[in-house]
């Protein structure tokens, strides 16, 4: 399904040369549910971007459904990125410009759906996640949880295989994040893998495998990590 | 193509583009109107005069011996016959002025006698012998060129006019306005009751002014001034012209010590100073236009550059979300594309009231049909090539930005 072998990424700049990610192995099975937690600076970022192709890898192999993707050009990184991952960041990412149903649109449009496609499944996702009567508002006059819906509902509009998330509940509190972690778990059931980055423990709860990231490397984790993993196991 | 939401977003964000729209409304709305006095000026200026330039040239003799009009006919004729004898020399004419010039004769004429009607037309005069035509390299499309016979001298002091005339095309037509068949055996008059009569018609001989609106209306009268003043225009076989002009005022200077040749000029020396007005409008014209398309270019370059800044997490939210390289250059193209569009259309508009209101105003001829669609896509090409820079810098954004902190 998803796997890292040995990735590592080094950012490089004249003077500095700082290893993000060191020899980073893991393998995600389809259906899982996986957090991803660490300290800052620990390399979840980097394995985020390296798992939704919005990075290269300095080095190892990367295979996601069985293809080798550490080799393929922009075009079909793209390509890849638009169907089979759907990606839910910390800050909503929504165009500010563009209408709810416009902003689900976008990664729809990218892939080559006709019209009437692109707005049954626009519709469909807005419907999951209860947004279906906002589809002409704009981000702005939406709350920090409806926001994060629609970016939910943008990411499921394509029916990705895998679900990217970045701190999904970062900017929220306690009530809507509760909520989106809900509509992920929901998600989830329905048969799409999710790998989730976050630094709190909490939410890392609610996935049915924690990985913990520390020096760019899977590492032990701290006890309540451990612990938190065992109670899910 | 992602017309629609591009479209939609930029009503989001509407004061930058608007700008520039105007922008490219105005360059175009004075692009169109430079281009079609630039037009007419070019056209002006490419118009045959109907003379062989390449090979002809002219000099004046001026004779400051005491006047005798019986002295200066022997000169006159001796002059002509030393010129037409010289190798390389195909014709020569003694003659008042020839196209270009800027000083001629002209005359009022009128189809009925009498004092000069309203409907009278102007035409330049041209008094020339029987070697006028050839000179001229006028050809004679209808009727023939005057006999010997019927050259006549004009004395100086005497206002009788010839009674044979050899016209123009154009000047046929404005005489004879709708007559259809031969203008030759027509007459006319001239000096308001001096009958004249078509001998010939020849196809083209422009007027001595450039600027004058009847500048295709002139005509030769076959007639000789004897006067201490005078003109003239000689024709060299191709690739004479440079030998025979120092060789032929050098010739007359030393026939006749009593005179001063000056002014020897050719025909292509004579074109650049007529016409030296339009030459310069169009290229000030040339160089307001293209400034003001330079202009219009980097304020899109400067439009787009800050659209790339302003966005660059969207641009990087777009390649997360599955945008190729290509897919991101090419939003900004359409955007441009849907800018210059508003831009060019209220241009259009623009272009064809001011085009109206010149064309009332200073007698301008109309824009051609062509020129507006033209303008269009040579705006849209600048326009596209001015964003084809800044969208490629968007295209280069990673998206890994996406997941940057905002």
């Amino acid at each position: 399904m998803l796997k890292m072998n040995k990735v590592s990424k080094t950012y490089r700049t004249d003077t500095v040369e700082t290893h993000a990610l060191r020899e980073f192995s893991l393998t995600v099975d389809e259906g899982e549910f996986v957090s991803v937690t660490g300290p800052s600076g620990s390399g979840k970022t980097t394995f985020l971007n390296i798992a939704g192709m919005l990075e290269e890898l300095t080095s190892g192999s990367y295979e996601l459904d069985g293809r080798d993707i550490s080799k393929l050009n922009d075009k079909d990184r793209s390509k890849v990125r638009n169907e089979k991952i759907g990606f839910i960041f910390q800050s909503f990412n929504l165009i500010p410009e563009l209408d709810i149903f416009d902003n689900v649109d976008v990664p729809l449009r990218y892939r080559g759906f006709d019209a009437s496609e692109r707005s049954r499944r626009i519709e469909a996702s807005l419907e999951m996640v209860g947004l279906a009567s906002r589809m002409k508002h704009y981000p702005a006059q939406l709350s920090g949880g409806q926001q994060q819906r629609v970016a939910i509902a943008r990411a499921l509009a394509g029916e990705p295989r895998f679900l990217l998330a970045d701190e999904p509940t970062g900017n929220l509190d306690t009530h809507m994040a509760d909520s989106v972690l809900d509509l992920l778990t929901e998600i989830n059931e329905s048969g799409t893998t999710i790998i989730m980055v976050t630094h709190e423990l909490s939410l890392a709860d609610r996935a049915k495998r924690n990985i913990f990231v520390r020096d760019g490397q899977v590492s032990d984790g701290p006890p309540e990590m451990q612990f938190a993993s065992a109670a899910n196991g | 193509m992602d017309i629609g939401p591009i479209w939609r977003a930029m009503l989001k964000n509407k004061a930058g583009f608007v700008l520039i729209a105007l922008q490219i409304a105005v360059t175009m709305t004075i692009m169109v109107n430079a281009f079609a006095i630039m037009q007419e000026r070019a056209n002006n200026v490419s118009r045959e005069s109907g003379i062989d330039e390449a090979n002809t040239f002219a000099l004046v003799s001026v004779s400051f011996d005491e006047y005798d009009s019986e002295k200066m006919k022997v000169l006159i004729d001796e002059d002509l016959a030393l010129i037409r004898g010289l190798p390389g020399v195909r014709n020569a004419v003694a003659t008042n002025s020839f196209p270009l010039r800027q000083g001629g004769w002209s005359m009022a004429l009128q189809l009925v006698p009498g004092t000069q009607t309203a409907d009278a037309v102007g035409s330049a005069v041209y008094f020339v012998d029987e070697h006028g035509v050839d000179t001229f390299a006028s050809n004679v499309i209808d009727g023939k060129n005057f006999t010997p016979e019927q050259v006549t001298w004009k004395p100086l002091d005497d206002n009788t006019w010839p009674a044979y005339g050899i016209i123009t095309e154009a000047l046929g037509k404005e005489l004879f306005p709708g007559e259809q068949g031969s203008y030759v055996g027509k007459s006319f008059y001239i000096n308001e009751n001096d009958p004249v009569n078509i001998v010939g018609v020849v196809e083209r001989l422009q007027a001595p002014w450039e600027g004058w609106s009847g500048v295709e209306r002139s005509m030769l009268v076959p007639q000789r001034r004897s006067s201490e003043f005078q003109r003239y225009v000689i024709r060299a076989e191709p690739g004479y012209r440079d030998e025979l002009m120092p060789q032929i005022e050098e010739m007359l200077a030393n026939s006749n010590k009593d005179r001063l040749i000056r002014d020897v000029t050719t025909m292509d020396e004579v074109r650049k100073l007529a016409y030296l007005g339009d030459t310069a409008m169009i290229k000030i014209l040339a160089f307001v236009v293209g400034m003001l398309t330079v202009i219009t270019g980097l304020g899109i370059v400067g439009l787009a550059s800050f659209n790339v800044s302003r966005r660059t997490r969207q641009i990087g939210i777009r390649r997360a979300l599955g945008a190729t390289k290509p897919a991101i250059v090419r939003y900004f193209m359409v955007e441009n594309f849907i800018v210059s569009s508003v831009g060019l259309i209220i241009g259009g508009i623009l272009s064809v009231a001011l085009n109206i209101a010149m064309v009332e105003a200073f007698s301008l001829e109309p824009l051609a049909w062509y020129v507006i669609p033209i303008a269009m896509i040579a705006l849209w090409t600048v326009g596209q090539a001015a964003v084809a820079g800044p969208a490629r810098k968007a295209s280069s954004i990673s998206p890994a930005i996406a997941t940057r902190s905002s």
